[in-house]
């Protein structure tokens, strides 16, 4: 049935007040939200920032260990450092004194540094002279000492002398002790 | 969805000659909880009546402003073929609806769009035209009836005579304004003869309107229809008249009441109306023996007795609500 001549205006139940009702509360809870969504991404922040710390933290913890370690090892490098250049010393001080040891009138071709021993080649003119002025010391310095000998076409020796220092005697002249020792008779081959 | 957590908010405006009356109902689930009827002193809306219709209108955002069409230049027409509107009615400039498919009504845009104008503060949501009011009115008669079909309200009155549901002739007037020529030369020549009766004086006493009327019962048993020319006589009698005019005395104490003259000048429109549904050859023409009346404004029973003693006609009166009657079809509209 269409009877009117005008057609009814469209009805709504938003009237002006109820739209300025829901304005107002779409108004408080965009803000509601808006803080709510402000607050998460803070604290969603801060606990990025808090793992990030804290996995930062543990690395540079890491990082301390792996540093000590390497302190550690450096440490050591150090000390083996100073170990060898005290060896490399006293080794030098050793060949120093060896030849200093060495008299004008021999001759050495080789020698020869042992862990716990010297081997020397070389050539004297006459036993006496190696005898005195060259195995008399090789003998305060190893405990045995051994010396070969052998004749050369213009009457001159050519000797192998081989020194030994017993092994507790060896550890302590590494340890940088130095011991005066008695040197034990050597045996002559010749 | 929520509108029926609404109030439904029925504002019906029936516009009177210098009044407006306002009915509001007030409807939850189709159940009237408040109806309310204020009448006030203005032809379009004032702030008192607005200040009142907004009271009920705040109440829910479902308000419907319905209204009974003012307008003078409205009618009906018997069909609805666009072709055969124009044999009736030059719808160019006006608003027309078909009722039924059956025939049409219509009525002036331009008082349409001036009604818009004039309630503007509040709006409409309807205009409901007077024929479809009578035809709703009188539906279990219309249906089945031949008769003619009238709606009297204070300032208009709307008729059509039906045939079945059949529209033969409809026609709306201004009781006041619109007089054709031969209402007016009936009129005139009444006033006249009652001029003449009131310049005399009337002497209560002297009035015998029994007696005066007694040869009227001849014409009770009038079957002939071409005793017609005789009841222009009749018409005619100063006795009828009289007595007519003696128990208008007798009911406001001697005043001559603005009420008598409306319903006079009601039965010669009516009468005036049925000779051009009778003469017009555009029109269906057929014998109307009855009449249907919707009182709207309260007519007096001397409009009854003139259309049976002066076109013998068998005359029923219903007296109707106009306001609640535009709320039905309001709600009715509504719910279509």
């Amino acid at each position: 049935m269409r009877y009117s001549y005008t057609k009814p205006r469209k009805k709504s139940i938003f009237t002006p007040e109820l739209k300025l009702a829901i304005t107002f509360f779409m108004i408080t809870l965009g803000m509601l939200f808006l803080t709510y969504g402000f607050l998460s991404f803070k604290d969603f922040s801060f606990q990025s920032q808090k793992a990030e710390m804290i996995q930062k933290r543990f690395d540079l913890g890491e990082a301390i260990e792996a540093m000590k370690a390497e302190v550690a090892l450096i440490n050591k490098e150090s000390l083996l450092g100073e170990r060898i250049t005290t060896q490399n010393s006293v080794l030098k001080d050793s060949i120093t004194n060896l030849f200093d040891l060495i008299p004008q009138r021999i001759t050495l071709s080789e020698a020869s540094l042992l862990e716990n021993g010297l081997i020397l080649h070389g050539i004297t003119p006459n036993k006496d002279i190696y005898n005195f002025m060259l195995q008399a010391p090789l003998r305060s310095i190893f405990h045995k000492t051994y010396s070969s000998f052998y004749p050369l076409s213009n009457g001159w020796l050519r000797f192998v002398s081989t020194n030994y220092i017993e092994d507790d005697s060896f550890e302590n002249n590494m340890t940088g002790t130095t011991k005066e020792k008695t040197a034990e008779e050597g045996e002559d081959e010749n | 969805m929520f509108g029926s957590l609404y109030l439904k908010v029925f504002i019906n405006i029936i516009l009177k000659r210098s009044e407006t009356t306002v009915y509001i109902e007030l409807l939850s689930n189709k159940n009237i909880i408040k109806n309310i009827e204020e009448t006030f002193t203005t032809k379009s809306i004032n702030e008192k009546m607005l200040d009142f219709i907004l009271e009920y209108t705040n109440e829910s955002p479902f308000y419907y402003v319905a209204i009974l069409d003012t307008s003078s230049a409205q009618g009906a027409i018997p069909t609805c073929s666009k072709n055969q509107i124009g044999i009736f009615h030059d719808v160019t400039s006006s608003e027309h609806r078909c009722f039924k498919e059956r025939w049409s009504y219509f009525t002036s845009r331009e008082d349409l769009y001036a009604l818009e104008k004039t309630y503007k503060p509040i709006g409409i949501d309807f205009v409901f035209s007077p024929f479809v009011m009578l035809a709703e009115f009188f539906k279990d008669k219309i249906d089945s009836h031949l008769a003619m079909f009238i709606l009297v309200e204070e300032k208009y009155l709307s008729l059509a005579v039906f045939d079945k549901s059949e529209l033969l002739f409809a026609r709306h007037m201004d009781v006041q304004k619109r007089r054709d020529e031969e209402a007016l030369l009936v009129y005139d020549e009444k006033a006249e003869e009652l001029h003449s009766y009131l310049d005399e004086g009337i002497d209560l006493e002297e009035i015998n309107p029994i007696d005066e009327l007694e040869f009227l019962d001849d014409f009770a048993d009038i079957a002939d229809l071409d005793a017609l020319e005789e009841i222009d006589e009749f018409a005619d009698s100063q006795d009828l008249e009289e007595e007519f005019y003696q128990d208008q005395i007798q009911e406001s104490k001697g005043t001559l009441s603005e009420g008598f003259n409306e319903d006079f000048q009601r039965f010669l429109l009516i009468q005036s109306s049925v000779k051009r549904f009778y003469s017009e050859e555009k029109y269906k023409s057929t014998f109307v023996e009855s009449v249907y009346i919707a009182d709207g404004c309260g007519v007096s029973q001397d409009l009854k007795r003139y259309l049976e003693e002066e076109m013998f006609l068998s005359v029923y009166v219903r007296k109707i609500d106009l306001a609640k009657q535009v709320c039905e079809l309001a709600k009715a509209e509504l719910n279509s």
